[in-house]
């Protein structure tokens, strides 16, 4: 059994209009893997469907063996997060751990000790007791990271890692998750510079609602793949579904 | 007691007039507020006339004891002064401060209805008259209102009418997209100050019908009902004068009945607001486009639509000529009951005829049920070639979108596909 | 009676002195608890539990639905009271059974939370609006059912004022009892409440449930508001809610020293209220409402610690920034 995630005609709906129709693939383990695609074509919620966040509506997806939480690691947008919150970046770190901690359980030494490696090995040790929102952009990013690492993943899913960030982070990110791959971690990055494809990713997922592509990068990026996912031949599909939703939600009849 | 009477009886009708005055400043206010998403400022703006109010009134009680009846004037400016630093204090801890909005509004809220509460605490023993009038400021007694009330009113009213009317292009912009207003040269600083001074008018206005707890619900109900019914600005507004006024006259009204009729006294504030939110919550639920029961019925009939459809398709395709009641019966997916209710239908809309226990299409049966089956194909061939769905998988999708296709979306498909002729199952697309 | 109150005629520093000094023999047992004591440990307890809410609610930025729920506990109140039949010589909602307080705080959350998410989601209509709606409405019932049961034309009134003066031992003993719940849950459930407030993604992914922290923080906050809404009033609960903790945000940027300090806040306020309170009762022969007093410490010690934290400013910013600059510079 050596694929790590696998689809198999996964749906997913938003108020009855599909976001992922009909997605089946198999992704090997060991691999740096780009999800790509053009906006709105459902790269999050793959992601998002994948943790068992959001349900299909049919169809399944899954991590093979790896299926408990405490081997899955999750990197969210980093729109999200409300960085006004009173907390400090070991606090931030900490949280990976209350996967591991029970209902009533208290942060113990082990922990602590747990999140200064992680922070150590983003380089931000020196920052643990820092305020969040004194923090630029690359660091916020690293410190999502070690939270992500802190868990001792096998799988480690990042949405949009490298957006707002400067060149020298984006190197220092991408050589970190290299070295996680060599140490046999499966890493699932959703992209969306096209032109970093093959220097970072060693495979990719290519889907616009539809997968167009699930394979070494440079088998799946082709000009006639690239077409039909960043083309325009869907737009009668957009509109059909938008009626779809109105229908929906009762706007027409 | 006829309608008219409450206009021209003396002692009803100030009462009357000024809570139709507050109706209309207020819904004019509301409607702003609520399309600057900023609804809750009128709970802490209310709230924050408090200490002004008691202050007013004490000036009063102290200095000039003999004009009672001029004590509004004291709560007037008062109210006005102290609301209007309370949105002063709001800007400054939103913008100097990055104070959350909603913790902002809640604080000023607070502080100031509590350090209003100080105030006439003091005075309820010293000046104990005085404190009287102030309570009736909490939830509204428009019983009390002299003529006078009614002259300031429609004076402020009048304000506010004639910058809306004068402002109106303006004040388009800035709700759709402040930014925007700025690039083009719009005083927009000037027109949110004046409006941020009218917001305030109005609500002191409001104070002496609905009071200072509930009036935030005067500006926000008569906002959401025209909401309900409307997309154009200018609908928007009269819309909601136009409920607010009835809330208004009718709140008055029932405070007026109950307690001549049923001896209660009851404060007018509650009594115009439950009227107002209950006329908003019918608009949620009963306005023709966007209300929630008639979008309800929408969804339902279309399933029903759905149904009727699949019938005369699945007729359409059976091999003989006469199609049996079993054999719908088990390629439609209903309980005899409802099969046989639908079949009846439409027959009686002449789509089928029915003969002993079959039924056959009629001609315009034929029609429709080739037009559903050409869209469920066509789709079908869309699916297949630009989407590279497999065939075996396009039937299912194709099977729900065939019932949404509309007249011009099918022409779109046939100019993209080529009027093809054939479906990905080699089965033969109807024409046009 | 007047002369046995050792504060009877004491200034604000006397009256301070004069309560620590007490507090040693109050703890010993060896005298009795007069009013204005009473009024301290009533209001700090009140504080606690308030100020604990309020920390969470300001960082989920939901303290308006707080204001909302302060008004609509007045419509659990009078659907508990019809429910449970209990006649006590009439109705009046300071003098609730514990069956109908619970019941009233659940029914009241309950309301709260499902009308306005219903008129969000299905409704289609916007968070404040819906929000707005709901209260007023649902006030408005309740000030038009309690004064029709009640025939007392100026419940509203009390309501939103309460009446810290005719306070009992008992109050002491619910509040307390209030206190230890909060004070329980925020100690148990800290990572639950940090982690579904700061990022409610990741807390769905550890398979920690949004809805019912969410739900529980406003059954706490029902339960508050239902057992000090008699004492104080809706409103001085609310600032009570928003005021230590955004006192507390503007000096400690941590969320566990969030939760220890706004607390701590609140009861410094209460102390200095009811001392001034009695100060300007003694000094000037001005009975003055204690609710309000504390209210106008808090609003005083805000804009006191806004100017002091801008001066702070001034006085920092050139050593920050060039630490800042070569760390940032990574």
């Amino acid at each position: 059994m050596n694929c790590i995630l696998e689809a198999q005609d996964l749906c997913i709906h938003y108020n009855k209009t599909p976001i992922l129709w009909d997605v089946s693939f198999k992704v090997p383990k060991h691999h740096m893997t780009a999800i790509v695609g053009p906006n709105g074509a459902g790269k999050s919620t793959l992601l998002k469907a994948s943790l068992q966040i959001i349900k299909p509506f049919s169809g399944s997806i899954s991590f093979g063996r790896c299926n408990s939480d405490n081997h899955i690691a999750y990197v969210p947008q980093k729109e999200s997060i409300d960085w006004d919150f009173p907390v400090s970046a070991l606090d931030v770190v900490l949280m990976g751990r209350y996967g591991r901690l029970k209902y009533f359980q208290r942060v113990k030494a082990a922990d602590k000790e747990a999140a200064m490696q992680a922070l150590q090995q983003v380089g931000m040790a020196s920052y643990s007791s820092r305020q969040i929102n004194q923090l630029s952009g690359g660091q916020q990013q690293r410190l999502f990271i070690a939270r992500a690492l802190v868990q001792k993943p096998d799988v480690l899913l990042l949405d949009e890692p490298f957006s707002g960030i400067d060149m020298a982070t984006e190197k220092l990110l991408i050589e970190l998750f290299i070295k996680l791959k060599n140490e046999g971690k499966s890493i699932f990055i959703v992209h969306h510079d096209l032109t970093t494809l093959d220097q970072y990713f060693d495979w990719v997922i290519l889907i616009n609602t539809r997968l167009i592509g699930c394979g070494p990068v440079k088998e799946v990026m082709t000009q006639e793949n690239i077409q039909k996912a960043y083309g325009n031949n869907l737009s009668l599909f957009e509109e059909a579904h938008h009626l779809s939703k109105k229908q929906a939600e009762g706007y027409i009849s | 007691m006829n309608v008219l009477e409450f206009f021209t009886d003396p002692i009803l009708r100030a009462p009357t007039i000024g809570c139709l005055l507050m109706g209309v400043s207020s819904s004019v206010m509301g409607v702003i507020s609520m399309l600057r998403k900023r609804s809750l400022i009128g709970e802490a703006l209310s709230h924050a006339t408090y200490p002004g109010v008691v202050l007013g009134v004490s000036f009063f009680g102290v200095f000039f004891p003999s004009y009672q009846d001029w004590s509004f004037l004291g709560v007037f400016l008062g109210a006005t002064l102290s609301s209007y630093l309370a949105i002063k204090v709001i800007h400054i801890l939103e913008t100097k401060y990055n104070v959350n909005s909603d913790a902002s509004l809640c604080f000023v809220l607070s502080t100031f209805f509590g350090i209003g509460l100080l105030f006439a605490s003091h005075i309820q023993f010293s000046l104990t008259f005085w404190y009287q009038k102030i309570q009736v400021y909490l939830y509204g007694q428009s019983a009390t209102m002299t003529d006078i009330h009614v002259i300031v009113y429609a004076f402020l009213t009048s304000l506010t009418l004639l910058f809306l009317i004068g402002c109106y292009n303006h004040l388009k912009v800035i709700l759709f997209n402040l930014e925007y207003a700025k690039t083009i040269g719009i005083k927009t600083n000037l027109i949110e100050g004046i409006s941020f001074f009218l917001f305030v008018v109005s609500i002191v206005i409001g104070l002496r019908s609905v009071g200072i707890v509930l009036m935030s619900g005067m500006l926000i109900a008569p906002a959401v009902f025209a909401r309900q019914f409307t997309e154009r600005l200018s609908t928007l507004f009269l819309l909601a004068i136009l409920m607010s006024l009835t809330s208004a006259f009718l709140g008055n009204y029932f405070s007026y009945t109950l307690s001549e009729k049923y001896l209660i006294t009851m404060p007018t504030g509650p009594l115009i607001v439950i009227i107002g939110t209950l006329l908003a919550f019918f608009a949620l639920l009963f306005a023709p486009k966007r209300g929630f029961i008639f979008r309800k019925v929408r969804i339902w009939n279309f399933k029903r639509k759905c149904i009727r459809e699949n019938i005369l398709k699945s007729i359409w395709k059976s091999p003989s000529q006469l199609t049996d009641f079993s054999y719908l019966r088990k390629n439609i997916g209903l309980s005899t009951w409802f099969l046989k209710r639908h079949l009846k239908k439409l027959e009686k809309e002449g789509w089928l005829r029915k003969e002993k226990n079959s039924f056959a299409l009629t001609c315009d049966g034929i029609k429709k049920s080739e037009r559903i089956v050409r869209l469920h194909r066509l789709w079908e061939v869309y699916l297949a070639e630009h989407l590279d769905v497999g065939v075996e998988k396009v039937h299912k999708n194709a099977e729900e979108m065939e019932h949404i296709i509309t007249p011009e979306l099918e022409k779109k498909l046939t100019k993209l596909l080529d009027n093809p002729t054939k479906d990905p199952h080699l089965q033969p697309i109807p024409k046009e | 009676m007047l002369s046995l109150n050792p504060y009877w005629g004491v200034n604000f520093f006397g009256f301070l002195w004069t309560f620590i000094s007490r507090i040693p023999l109050l703890i010993s047992g060896n005298c009795q608890m007069v009013q204005d004591e009473l009024q301290i440990f009533v209001l700090s307890l009140m504080a606690i539990s308030c100020s604990l809410i309020g920390v969470v609610m300001m960082l989920k930025k939901t303290t308006m639905l707080a204001n909302s729920l302060s008004h609509t506990i007045l419509v659990g109140i009078v659907i508990a009271y019809l429910l449970s039949f209990s006649s006590q010589g009439g109705f009046h909602p300071f003098s609730l059974s514990i069956k109908t307080f619970i019941i009233a705080a659940l029914i009241s959350a309950l309301i709260t939370t499902f009308l306005s998410e219903f008129l969000t989601k299905s409704l289609k209509l916007q968070e404040d609006a819906s929000i707005g709606l709901v209260f007023t409405f649902l006030f408005s019932l309740g000030i038009v059912a309690v004064t029709v049961f009640s025939r007392n034309a100026h419940i509203g009134t009390e309501v939103v004022m309460g009446n810290v003066d005719a306070l009992v031992s008992k109050d002491l003993l619910w509040l307390l009892f209030i206190a230890a719940v909060n004070i329980s849950l925020f100690i148990l459930c800290y990572k639950e409440y940090l982690l579904t407030t700061f990022d409610p993604v990741f807390a769905k992914f550890m398979k920690i449930s949004t809805t019912f922290f969410s739900y529980l923080l406003m059954l706490q906050l029902s339960i508050t508001v239902i057992g000090s809404f008699r004492i104080v009033g809706v409103i001085m609960v609310l600032s009570y809610i928003i005021g230590p903790a955004l006192l507390a945000r503007l000096f400690f940027h941590q969320f566990t020293k969030l939760l220890l300090f706004a607390p701590l806040f609140g009861i410094v306020i209460s102390i200095i209220g009811v001392a001034l309170t009695r100060h300007f009762l003694s000094m000037y022969q001005m009975p003055l409402s204690t609710a309000g007093m504390c209210i106008a410490v808090l609003a005083v010690s805000y804009f006191l610690a806004l100017i002091i934290k801008k001066r702070k400013k001034s006085w920092q910013l050139p050593s920050l920034d060039q630490q800042d600059q070569s760390e940032k510079a990574l």
